[in-house]
Protein backbone atom coordinates (compact mmCIF):
# COMPACT_ATOMS: atom_id res chain seq x y z
CA UNK A 1 0.00 0.00 0.00
CA UNK A 2 1.14 3.44 -0.91
CA UNK A 3 0.89 6.18 1.57
CA UNK A 4 3.16 8.83 2.41
CA UNK A 5 6.60 8.77 4.64
CA UNK A 6 6.20 9.19 7.95
CA UNK A 7 7.64 13.10 9.00
CA UNK A 8 8.32 13.59 12.79
CA UNK A 9 8.74 16.83 15.05
CA UNK A 10 10.07 16.84 18.62
CA UNK A 11 8.27 19.43 20.53
CA UNK A 12 8.56 20.52 24.42
CA UNK A 13 6.50 21.60 26.84
CA UNK A 14 7.70 22.18 30.09
CA UNK A 15 8.99 18.79 31.18
CA UNK A 16 7.05 16.76 28.55
CA UNK A 17 8.45 15.93 25.06
CA UNK A 18 5.73 15.89 22.09
CA UNK A 19 6.38 13.65 19.11
CA UNK A 20 4.22 15.22 16.01
CA UNK A 21 3.38 12.34 13.96
CA UNK A 22 3.11 13.85 10.18
CA UNK A 23 2.23 10.78 7.34
CA UNK A 24 1.91 7.05 7.49
CA UNK A 25 2.75 5.01 10.16
CA UNK A 26 3.85 1.15 8.83
CA UNK A 27 7.33 -0.29 8.05
CA UNK A 28 9.19 2.29 6.28
CA UNK A 29 8.39 4.65 9.61
CA UNK A 30 10.79 2.82 11.89
CA UNK A 31 14.31 5.20 10.85
CA UNK A 32 12.06 8.36 11.51
CA UNK A 33 10.17 6.89 14.80
CA UNK A 34 13.48 5.76 16.34
CA UNK A 35 15.76 9.32 15.01
CA UNK A 36 11.99 11.32 17.09
CA UNK A 37 12.47 8.61 20.06
CA UNK A 38 15.65 9.88 20.36
CA UNK A 39 15.52 12.80 20.39
CA UNK A 40 12.44 12.86 22.72
CA UNK A 41 14.32 11.08 25.72
CA UNK A 42 17.56 12.68 25.22
CA UNK A 43 16.51 15.94 27.95
CA UNK A 44 14.93 13.50 29.92
CA UNK A 45 12.04 14.23 29.78
CA UNK A 46 9.31 13.17 32.67
CA UNK A 47 6.98 11.86 29.83
CA UNK A 48 6.33 11.53 26.42
CA UNK A 49 3.17 12.67 23.91
CA UNK A 50 2.31 10.69 20.91
CA UNK A 51 0.18 12.95 18.51
CA UNK A 52 -0.94 11.38 15.81
CA UNK A 53 -2.91 14.33 14.73
CA UNK A 54 -1.81 14.51 11.40
CA UNK A 55 -0.79 10.77 11.05
CA UNK A 56 -2.30 9.28 7.87
CA UNK A 57 -2.81 5.56 7.36
CA UNK A 58 -1.59 3.12 10.08
CA UNK A 59 -0.91 -0.61 9.08
CA UNK A 60 -0.40 -3.37 11.48
CA UNK A 61 4.02 -3.18 11.02
CA UNK A 62 2.97 0.38 12.72
CA UNK A 63 1.38 -0.95 15.40
CA UNK A 64 4.62 -3.05 15.97
CA UNK A 65 6.92 -0.14 15.72
CA UNK A 66 4.42 1.69 18.62
CA UNK A 67 4.64 -1.64 20.81
CA UNK A 68 8.39 -1.06 20.08
CA UNK A 69 8.39 2.52 21.24
CA UNK A 70 6.19 1.61 24.53
CA UNK A 71 8.96 -1.21 25.34
CA UNK A 72 11.75 1.83 25.29
CA UNK A 73 9.21 3.94 26.99
CA UNK A 74 8.98 1.14 29.88
CA UNK A 75 12.56 0.66 30.06
CA UNK A 76 13.54 4.03 30.53
CA UNK A 77 10.25 4.38 33.19
CA UNK A 78 8.61 7.66 30.91
CA UNK A 79 5.35 7.35 30.87
CA UNK A 80 3.90 7.56 27.14
CA UNK A 81 0.93 9.15 25.95
CA UNK A 82 -1.23 9.81 23.08
CA UNK A 83 -4.03 11.57 21.54
CA UNK A 84 -5.22 13.11 17.93
CA UNK A 85 -6.20 9.69 17.13
CA UNK A 86 -9.58 9.24 14.89
CA UNK A 87 -12.67 6.70 16.13
CA UNK A 88 -11.35 4.45 13.91
CA UNK A 89 -7.65 3.93 15.50
CA UNK A 90 -8.72 4.14 18.50
CA UNK A 91 -10.86 1.21 18.15
CA UNK A 92 -7.47 -0.63 16.24
CA UNK A 93 -5.57 0.48 19.66
CA UNK A 94 -8.33 -1.11 21.64
CA UNK A 95 -8.48 -4.97 19.47
CA UNK A 96 -4.30 -4.68 19.71
CA UNK A 97 -4.89 -3.71 23.63
CA UNK A 98 -2.13 -0.91 23.06
CA UNK A 99 -4.35 0.71 25.12
CA UNK A 100 -4.25 -1.10 28.19
CA UNK A 101 -0.28 0.48 28.33
CA UNK A 102 -0.71 3.54 26.09
CA UNK A 103 -3.34 6.00 27.76
CA UNK A 104 -5.41 7.66 24.77
CA UNK A 105 -6.40 11.71 25.43
CA UNK A 106 -8.50 13.55 23.15
CA UNK A 107 -6.32 16.72 22.98
CA UNK A 108 -2.86 17.94 23.82
CA UNK A 109 -3.61 19.95 27.10
CA UNK A 110 -5.11 16.61 28.65
CA UNK A 111 -2.42 14.68 27.23
CA UNK A 112 0.40 16.86 28.15
CA UNK A 113 -1.44 17.29 31.96
CA UNK A 114 -2.05 13.93 32.01
CA UNK A 115 1.84 13.26 31.40
CA UNK A 116 2.60 15.16 34.11
CA UNK A 117 0.23 13.68 36.67
CA UNK A 118 1.36 10.06 35.80
CA UNK A 119 5.01 11.00 35.99
CA UNK A 120 5.00 12.60 39.73
CA UNK B 1 5.11 25.36 -4.33
CA UNK B 2 5.88 22.30 -5.53
CA UNK B 3 6.17 21.02 -2.27
CA UNK B 4 2.58 22.19 -1.12
CA UNK B 5 1.63 20.34 -4.19
CA UNK B 6 3.63 17.49 -2.99
CA UNK B 7 2.08 17.00 0.57
CA UNK B 8 -1.51 17.96 -0.72
CA UNK B 9 -1.15 14.86 -3.25
CA UNK B 10 0.01 12.71 -0.20
CA UNK B 11 -2.49 14.25 2.30
CA UNK B 12 -4.99 12.31 -0.72
CA UNK B 13 -3.14 9.44 -0.89
CA UNK B 14 -2.88 9.30 3.23
CA UNK B 15 -7.25 10.03 3.41
CA UNK B 16 -7.85 7.56 0.70
CA UNK B 17 -5.47 4.88 2.18
CA UNK B 18 -7.14 5.13 5.69
CA UNK B 19 -10.36 5.38 3.95
CA UNK B 20 -9.98 1.66 2.90
CA UNK B 21 -7.82 0.86 6.24
CA UNK B 22 -11.39 0.09 7.74
CA UNK B 23 -11.69 -3.01 5.58
CA UNK B 24 -8.22 -4.40 6.59
CA UNK B 25 -8.40 -4.43 10.19
CA UNK B 26 -10.38 -6.67 12.40
CA UNK B 27 -13.14 -4.94 13.98
CA UNK B 28 -13.00 -5.02 17.99
CA UNK B 29 -14.04 -8.37 19.92
CA UNK B 30 -14.03 -8.62 23.41
CA UNK B 31 -13.80 -12.29 23.68
CA UNK B 32 -12.82 -14.52 20.07
CA UNK B 33 -15.31 -17.30 18.79
CA UNK B 34 -15.21 -19.60 16.24
CA UNK B 35 -17.90 -19.94 14.37
CA UNK B 36 -17.61 -23.18 12.66
CA UNK B 37 -14.91 -26.54 13.99
CA UNK B 38 -13.32 -28.14 10.91
CA UNK B 39 -13.66 -31.91 10.88
CA UNK B 40 -10.67 -33.05 13.03
CA UNK B 41 -10.02 -29.86 14.74
CA UNK B 42 -9.83 -29.43 18.69
CA UNK B 43 -11.49 -26.43 19.67
CA UNK B 44 -9.40 -25.75 22.69
CA UNK B 45 -8.69 -22.80 24.75
CA UNK B 46 -9.83 -19.68 21.47
CA UNK B 47 -13.45 -19.54 22.35
CA UNK B 48 -14.26 -17.38 25.41
CA UNK B 49 -10.66 -16.46 25.14
CA UNK B 50 -9.41 -12.26 24.33
CA UNK B 51 -6.71 -11.47 22.23
CA UNK B 52 -3.16 -10.90 23.99
CA UNK B 53 -0.76 -8.19 22.23
CA UNK B 54 3.15 -8.74 22.97
CA UNK B 55 2.36 -5.72 26.25
CA UNK B 56 0.48 -8.89 27.56
CA UNK B 57 2.67 -11.53 27.70
CA UNK B 58 4.55 -12.00 30.73
CA UNK B 59 8.42 -13.17 29.20
CA UNK B 60 11.23 -11.12 27.61
CA UNK B 61 9.58 -9.36 24.53
CA UNK B 62 11.31 -10.38 21.45
CA UNK B 63 11.20 -9.21 17.62
CA UNK B 64 12.05 -11.89 14.67
CA UNK B 65 12.56 -11.83 11.25
CA UNK B 66 12.50 -13.98 8.83
CA UNK B 67 13.08 -13.58 5.24
CA UNK B 68 13.58 -15.13 1.91
CA UNK B 69 14.35 -13.83 -1.74
CA UNK B 70 12.81 -14.99 -4.89
CA UNK B 71 13.17 -13.10 -8.21
CA UNK B 72 10.85 -10.98 -8.92
CA UNK B 73 10.56 -12.28 -12.27
CA UNK B 74 9.04 -15.04 -10.32
CA UNK B 75 6.18 -13.28 -8.46
CA UNK B 76 5.12 -10.40 -7.86
CA UNK B 77 4.46 -9.05 -3.75
CA UNK B 78 1.04 -9.29 -4.08
CA UNK B 79 0.90 -12.66 -5.87
CA UNK B 80 2.95 -13.93 -3.54
CA UNK B 81 0.79 -12.31 -0.56
CA UNK B 82 -2.38 -13.74 -2.01
CA UNK B 83 -1.08 -17.65 -2.44
CA UNK B 84 0.70 -17.30 0.89
CA UNK B 85 -3.17 -16.65 2.02
CA UNK B 86 -4.52 -18.98 0.14
CA UNK B 87 -1.99 -21.67 1.16
CA UNK B 88 -1.35 -21.15 4.52
CA UNK B 89 -1.65 -24.29 6.15
CA UNK B 90 0.40 -25.91 3.13
CA UNK B 91 3.73 -24.31 3.85
CA UNK B 92 3.59 -25.60 7.99
CA UNK B 93 6.07 -28.30 9.16
CA UNK B 94 4.49 -31.60 9.54
CA UNK B 95 2.19 -32.13 12.16
CA UNK B 96 1.15 -29.06 12.77
CA UNK B 97 -2.34 -28.11 11.71
CA UNK B 98 -3.80 -24.91 11.01
CA UNK B 99 -7.57 -25.06 11.01
CA UNK B 100 -8.46 -21.73 8.60
CA UNK B 101 -12.20 -20.59 8.26
CA UNK B 102 -13.56 -20.97 5.40
CA UNK B 103 -13.74 -17.86 3.75
CA UNK B 104 -9.96 -17.93 4.12
CA UNK B 105 -7.89 -15.58 5.90
CA UNK B 106 -9.56 -11.67 6.59
CA UNK B 107 -9.59 -9.25 8.68
CA UNK B 108 -11.38 -11.23 11.93
CA UNK B 109 -11.74 -14.34 11.02
CA UNK B 110 -10.29 -17.00 13.80
CA UNK B 111 -8.57 -20.21 12.93
CA UNK B 112 -7.75 -22.93 15.24
CA UNK B 113 -4.06 -24.38 16.12
CA UNK B 114 -3.60 -27.81 16.33
CA UNK B 115 0.47 -27.87 17.20
CA UNK B 116 2.82 -31.23 17.95
CA UNK B 117 4.97 -30.67 21.05
CA UNK B 118 7.83 -32.70 21.93
CA UNK B 119 6.79 -35.74 23.67
CA UNK B 120 3.47 -36.13 20.75
CA UNK B 121 1.51 -34.33 23.10
CA UNK B 122 -1.09 -31.84 20.86
CA UNK B 123 -1.60 -28.44 21.54
CA UNK B 124 -4.52 -27.11 20.78
CA UNK B 125 -4.86 -23.24 20.23
CA UNK B 126 -5.72 -20.31 17.94
CA UNK B 127 -5.33 -17.24 16.11
CA UNK B 128 -7.30 -13.99 15.20
CA UNK B 129 -6.35 -12.59 11.62
CA UNK B 130 -6.05 -9.03 12.86
CA UNK B 131 -5.07 -7.53 9.77
CA UNK B 132 -5.03 -8.21 6.10
CA UNK B 133 -4.14 -6.22 2.86
CA UNK B 134 -2.60 -7.58 -0.40
CA UNK B 135 0.66 -6.88 0.54
CA UNK B 136 0.77 -8.32 4.29
CA UNK B 137 -1.23 -10.08 6.84
CA UNK B 138 -1.26 -10.60 10.73
CA UNK B 139 -2.10 -12.66 13.21
CA UNK B 140 -2.72 -12.48 16.46
CA UNK B 141 -3.00 -14.68 19.73
CA UNK B 142 -5.79 -15.30 22.16
CA UNK B 143 -4.86 -15.89 26.37
CA UNK B 144 -2.69 -18.92 26.59
CA UNK B 145 -1.04 -19.29 23.21
CA UNK B 146 2.65 -20.09 23.81
CA UNK B 147 3.28 -16.31 23.36
CA UNK B 148 1.75 -13.39 23.51
CA UNK B 149 1.92 -11.26 20.41
CA UNK B 150 1.10 -11.09 16.74
CA UNK B 151 3.18 -12.41 13.67
CA UNK B 152 2.92 -10.22 10.42
CA UNK B 153 3.23 -12.31 6.78
CA UNK B 154 4.60 -9.58 4.12
CA UNK B 155 6.02 -9.46 0.87
CA UNK B 156 7.71 -6.08 -0.99
CA UNK B 157 10.00 -5.68 -3.80
CA UNK B 158 13.49 -4.43 -3.80
CA UNK B 159 16.16 -4.52 -6.29
CA UNK B 160 14.61 -6.64 -8.51
CA UNK B 161 13.87 -9.11 -5.96
CA UNK B 162 10.84 -10.13 -4.14
CA UNK B 163 10.84 -10.24 -0.30
CA UNK B 164 9.11 -13.03 1.84
CA UNK B 165 9.35 -12.04 5.01
CA UNK B 166 7.55 -13.55 8.77
CA UNK B 167 7.93 -10.89 11.38
CA UNK B 168 6.99 -12.00 15.07
CA UNK B 169 6.70 -9.71 17.89
CA UNK B 170 6.12 -11.76 21.53
CA UNK B 171 6.79 -12.54 24.73
CA UNK B 172 6.18 -15.85 26.09
CA UNK B 173 2.60 -16.02 27.90
CA UNK B 174 3.40 -17.15 31.40
CA UNK B 175 6.38 -18.70 32.90
CA UNK B 176 5.83 -22.28 32.17
CA UNK B 177 6.16 -21.20 28.53
CA UNK B 178 8.98 -18.82 29.31
CA UNK B 179 11.11 -21.54 30.21
CA UNK B 180 10.19 -23.71 27.26
CA UNK B 181 11.51 -20.93 25.34
CA UNK B 182 14.25 -21.23 27.32
CA UNK B 183 14.91 -24.20 27.06
CA UNK B 184 14.68 -24.57 22.78
CA UNK B 185 11.32 -23.05 22.08
CA UNK B 186 13.47 -20.28 20.32
CA UNK B 187 15.13 -23.02 18.31
CA UNK B 188 12.27 -25.12 17.29
CA UNK B 189 10.11 -21.59 16.47
CA UNK B 190 13.21 -20.37 14.30
CA UNK B 191 13.12 -24.30 12.49
CA UNK B 192 9.27 -23.46 12.28
CA UNK B 193 9.56 -20.34 10.85
CA UNK B 194 12.32 -21.44 8.74
CA UNK B 195 10.66 -24.58 6.95
CA UNK B 196 7.60 -21.84 6.14
CA UNK B 197 9.37 -19.42 4.36
CA UNK B 198 11.43 -21.95 2.73
CA UNK B 199 8.06 -23.66 1.60
CA UNK B 200 7.07 -20.88 0.19
CA UNK B 201 10.43 -19.78 -1.87
CA UNK B 202 9.87 -23.55 -2.69
CA UNK B 203 6.34 -22.80 -4.17
CA UNK B 204 7.60 -20.78 -6.95
CA UNK B 205 10.68 -22.96 -7.95
CA UNK B 206 13.49 -21.19 -5.28
CA UNK B 207 15.37 -23.16 -3.30
CA UNK B 208 16.08 -19.88 -1.01
CA UNK B 209 18.15 -19.50 2.41
CA UNK B 210 16.32 -17.78 5.13
CA UNK B 211 17.71 -14.83 6.65
CA UNK B 212 16.83 -14.51 10.01
CA UNK B 213 17.57 -11.78 12.81
CA UNK B 214 16.31 -12.00 16.31
CA UNK B 215 15.87 -8.83 18.40
CA UNK B 216 15.04 -8.33 21.92
CA UNK B 217 13.11 -5.50 22.12
CA UNK B 218 12.21 -5.82 26.55
CA UNK B 219 14.79 -8.01 28.34
CA UNK B 220 12.88 -7.60 31.19
CA UNK B 221 10.13 -9.61 32.35
CA UNK B 222 6.83 -8.16 33.19
CA UNK B 223 6.34 -10.51 36.83
CA UNK B 224 2.85 -9.11 37.35
CA UNK B 225 1.97 -11.47 34.57
CA UNK B 226 2.68 -14.66 36.08
CA UNK B 227 -0.77 -15.11 36.44
CA UNK B 228 -1.58 -15.57 32.60
CA UNK B 229 -0.40 -19.77 33.30
CA UNK B 230 -4.31 -20.13 34.19
CA UNK B 231 -5.12 -20.14 30.50
CA UNK B 232 -2.10 -22.02 29.63
CA UNK B 233 -2.90 -23.87 26.18
CA UNK B 234 -0.43 -26.36 27.30
CA UNK B 235 -2.20 -27.39 30.52
CA UNK B 236 -5.24 -27.10 29.26
CA UNK B 237 -4.51 -29.20 26.45
CA UNK B 238 -2.92 -31.80 28.68
CA UNK B 239 -5.48 -31.92 30.54
CA UNK B 240 -7.92 -32.55 27.74
CA UNK B 241 -5.59 -35.68 26.30
CA UNK B 242 -5.19 -36.72 30.06
CA UNK B 243 -9.49 -37.00 30.05
CA UNK B 244 -9.68 -38.80 26.55
CA UNK B 245 -9.91 -42.01 28.13
CA UNK B 246 -12.50 -40.94 30.40
CA UNK B 247 -14.34 -39.07 28.08
CA UNK B 248 -14.41 -42.73 25.46
CA UNK B 249 -15.45 -44.78 28.35
CA UNK B 250 -18.59 -42.34 28.73
CA UNK B 251 -19.15 -42.19 25.22
CA UNK B 252 -19.14 -46.08 24.89
CA UNK B 253 -21.33 -45.84 27.97
CA UNK B 254 -23.97 -43.67 26.53
CA UNK B 255 -24.17 -45.42 23.35
CA UNK B 256 -24.74 -48.84 25.56
CA UNK B 257 -28.12 -47.54 27.15
CA UNK B 258 -29.18 -46.25 23.91
CA UNK B 259 -31.97 -48.55 22.45
CA UNK B 260 -31.21 -49.95 18.66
Amino acid sequence: MTTSELSTTVRRRDRVAVIDLVGGVNARAEHSLDTAWAEAVRELPDAVVLNFRDAGYINSTGIALIVGLLAKARARGVPIRAYGLTPHYREIFEITRLADFLAINPDEDSAVRGAERSST
Amino acid sequence: MGDVNDRTTENAMDTAAAARDATYWAKAVTRLNVSEVPKGAINLNVTGKQLAGPIQGFGKMWQKTYQVRLPRERVSATDLIATWKQRFPDFWPEGNLFYGPLTGIAPGEVALLNMTLPGGMTLSTGVMVLYADEESFTLMTPQGHMFAGWITFSATERDGETVAQAQVLMRASDPIFELGLTLGGHRQEDLFWSHTLREVAAHFGEAADVDTQVVCVDKRRQWSRWSNVWHSSAIRSAGYMLGAPIRGARDLARRGRTPD
